[in-house]
């Protein structure tokens, strides 16, 4: 839960009108996806990871939220070496099998595992940057439709009223023997669960009681947008010019 | 030049995969090029846009809808976040969530509630990504909701009972997500090589924590249904679920087994012999031992009546007795708070 709450409030980069970091963000993100090497996408993952230490993330964050997509790398890399390709780079026998790793393999697992640390650097360099209110206003304002960005906000909102009743529910059924043994355990979770669900239509009932006696007419009111400063264009343009140039040679 | 094994090397992916099966389920940011990624997007953008277009529908009948929907949201994202345990693999994995949220809501409905889920995980938790949220929306909102929903209706629809119908709308809601996600996978990855043996590879290496996790999964959504058609049926009528006939059509089935039973039952009984008769006076009489009369006959006369308005009367009389014992003297003392009030608050009471 920590994850969802960080914000680097403080650093520069936060001052930032949301809409620009989100758009400068999902050009660069094109760029990664689809440039064909490796040195663009780890100059762009190197960079993020040099704004995020700027930010000052605590270890632990910043260990959780990469731990998975490293682990992603590997499986990949070790798929693709020993899996594609036809020159052998070097062969070797561990536990009766013969495994012989391919140099192509290779290329194409560090492209692929460079790919995935610079898409990942750069989408935590944005929610670091970014409080979840001002992603959605930027969202809102490219388009997506008002309906998903309201579900947004109440599934943000109660994702942590849920996960504490999830948490006391739990609690509650570790002291009366939950979870005690495997038959036991799959029919403890099943209750949670479906006790959650209870609570989300209670909770919804009582939330949208709330929200009609306040004038709720089936439409939140959004966000209030300001104009943009010249700086923030001028940065937005120079970023893109520039790593455009890198795209392209 | 030796080709390896491939059991190796569905070992190593499914042995890689096991500790953090959260792998399995989304795919990871930057994994798919940018022409699988925008493919993927393309496949999800109608039935999104479908879903957009039920859940402004369904607002528009009723306000409560759309938190409903958000908290639905909220629910699918912790359930994805659990871990359970996997038999056979020895290890944990996480459900997908989107077999009873298909049920509950609708597969169209689902689709959004299921983007929500994995935007937010995608953002802030790097589970699955930005890139890839068209593929994830694909396997587990798009395969996930829809094969859960038709699993549910289509045995429904036969008569199959409800708990059945929602165990085998988990199961096949889960594997149908693992089956597309191995499709996404080969085909993003496969680079110039072939598809479908690494297709097979990828979803060889799912099999031991996903076969076991869609059975797992299957029951939690049949505990879930359960669970809700027993508490909050009316939850159900009003998500579509079920239909209030069918409640109703339940209810006085119950009703009328239960009058059937209670009449019937005792009437029934009493044309039954006991152990007594059957067994003990049986075996007495071939020991040479005849039933007697009882010295005290209970079935004759008005006896049982006449002891129990003797029990009445002395119960009445020492109730009567005894009760300043039994209620007035447990409480506090009656008078002691007037007496023990200050003449100021006397004077201001009386004044009041």
């Amino acid at each position: 839960m920590h994850l969802l709450e960080y914000y680097a409030s403080d650093h520069w980069l936060s001052r930032i009108d949301a809409r620009v970091k989100l758009l400068v963000t999902l050009i660069v993100l094109v760029m990664v996806l689809s440039y064909r090497g490796v040195g663009f996408q780890l100059l762009v993952a190197a960079l993020s990871l040099t704004l995020i230490m700027s930010m000052k993330i605590p270890w632990r964050i910043f260990l959780l939220r990469f731990s998975e997509p490293l682990l992603i790398v590997l499986v990949v890399l070790l798929l693709k070496i020993f899996f594609t390709g036809h020159d052998p780079l070097f062969s070797f026998n561990i536990l009766g099998f013969h495994l012989t790793a391919y140099r192509e393999g290779l290329a194409e697992g560090i492209a692929i595992g460079s790919r995935i640390m610079a898409a990942i650097s750069l989408m935590a360099v944005l929610v670091y940057a970014t409080p979840f209110p001002e992603l959605m206003a930027a969202l809102s304002w490219l388009k997506v439709p008002r309906g998903f960005i309201e579900i947004l906000l109440y599934a943000y909102r109660y994702i942590f009223v849920l996960f504490e009743e999830a948490m006391v529910i739990y609690q509650a059924q570790k002291n009366r023997l939950g979870y005690a043994n495997f038959r036991n355990r799959l029919s403890s979770f099943g209750i949670l669960t479906g006790s959650l669900i209870l609570k989300a239509f209670e909770q919804s009932q009582t939330l949208s009681t709330a929200m009609v006696q306040r004038g709720y007419d089936g439409n939140m009111p959004l966000f209030q947008r300001r104009p943009f400063r010249s700086s923030e264009i001028f940065l937005s343009c120079l970023v893109v010019t520039v790593m455009g140039i890198l795209w392209g040679i | 030049m030796k080709k390896v094994a491939p059991g190796f090397v569905i070992a190593l992916i499914g042995g890689l995969a096991l500790p953090q099966n959260a792998v399995a389920m989304h795919i990871a940011e930057g994994l798919l090029p940018f022409n699988w990624a925008a493919f993927w997007f393309a496949v999800a953008l109608p039935f999104f846009a479908w879903g957009i277009y039920r859940l402004n529908q369904r607002s528009s009948e009723d306000l409560s809808f759309k938190p409903l929907v958000g908290l639905m949201a909220a629910v699918v994202f912790i359930i994805s976040c659990m871990p359970i345990p996997v038999p056979f693999a020895g290890t944990c994995s996480h459900p997908c969530g989107t077999g009873i949220s298909g049920i509950l809501v609708g597969p169209a409905i689902s689709v959004v509630i299921t983007a929500a889920a994995l935007l937010i995980q995608a953002l802030f938790l790097a589970h699955g990504g930005l890139s890839t949220l068209g593929a994830d929306v694909v396997s587990m909102g798009v395969m996930g909701s829809f094969t859960g929903f038709l699993t549910f209706r289509a045995l429904r629809s036969v008569k199959v009972n409800m708990a059945v119908a929602a165990f085998m709308a988990g199961l096949f809601a889960d594997w149908a997500t693992y089956f597309m996600t191995s499709v996404e996978l080969a085909a993003g990855i496969r680079g110039e090589g072939a598809f479908l043996p690494l297709f097979w590879k990828v979803l060889i290496a799912f099999i031991p924590t996903q076969l076991p996790l869609g059975v797992l999964e299957g029951a939690m959504t049949a505990g879930m249904v359960v669970l809700l058609y027993k508490k909050r049926p009316d939850l159900l009528i009003k998500m579509r679920v079920i239909k209030a006939r069918e409640v109703a059509v339940i209810g006085a089935v119950l009703i009328a087994l239960t009058i059937f039973f209670s009449g019937v039952a005792p009437a029934e009984a009493s044309k039954w012999t006991g152990v007594d008769e059957v067994v003990i006076e049986k075996i007495a009489k071939e020991q040479g031992r005849e039933p007697r009369e009882p010295l005290i006959n209970m079935e004759q006369g008005d006896l049982p009546l006449f002891i129990f308005l003797v029990a009445g009367v002395v119960g009445g009389f020492a109730a009567g007795y005894y009760w300043r014992v039994l209620i007035a003297e447990k409480g506090p003392p009656l008078c002691r708070g007037g007496a023990e009030r200050s003449p100021e608050a006397s004077a201001k009471i009386r004044g009041s």
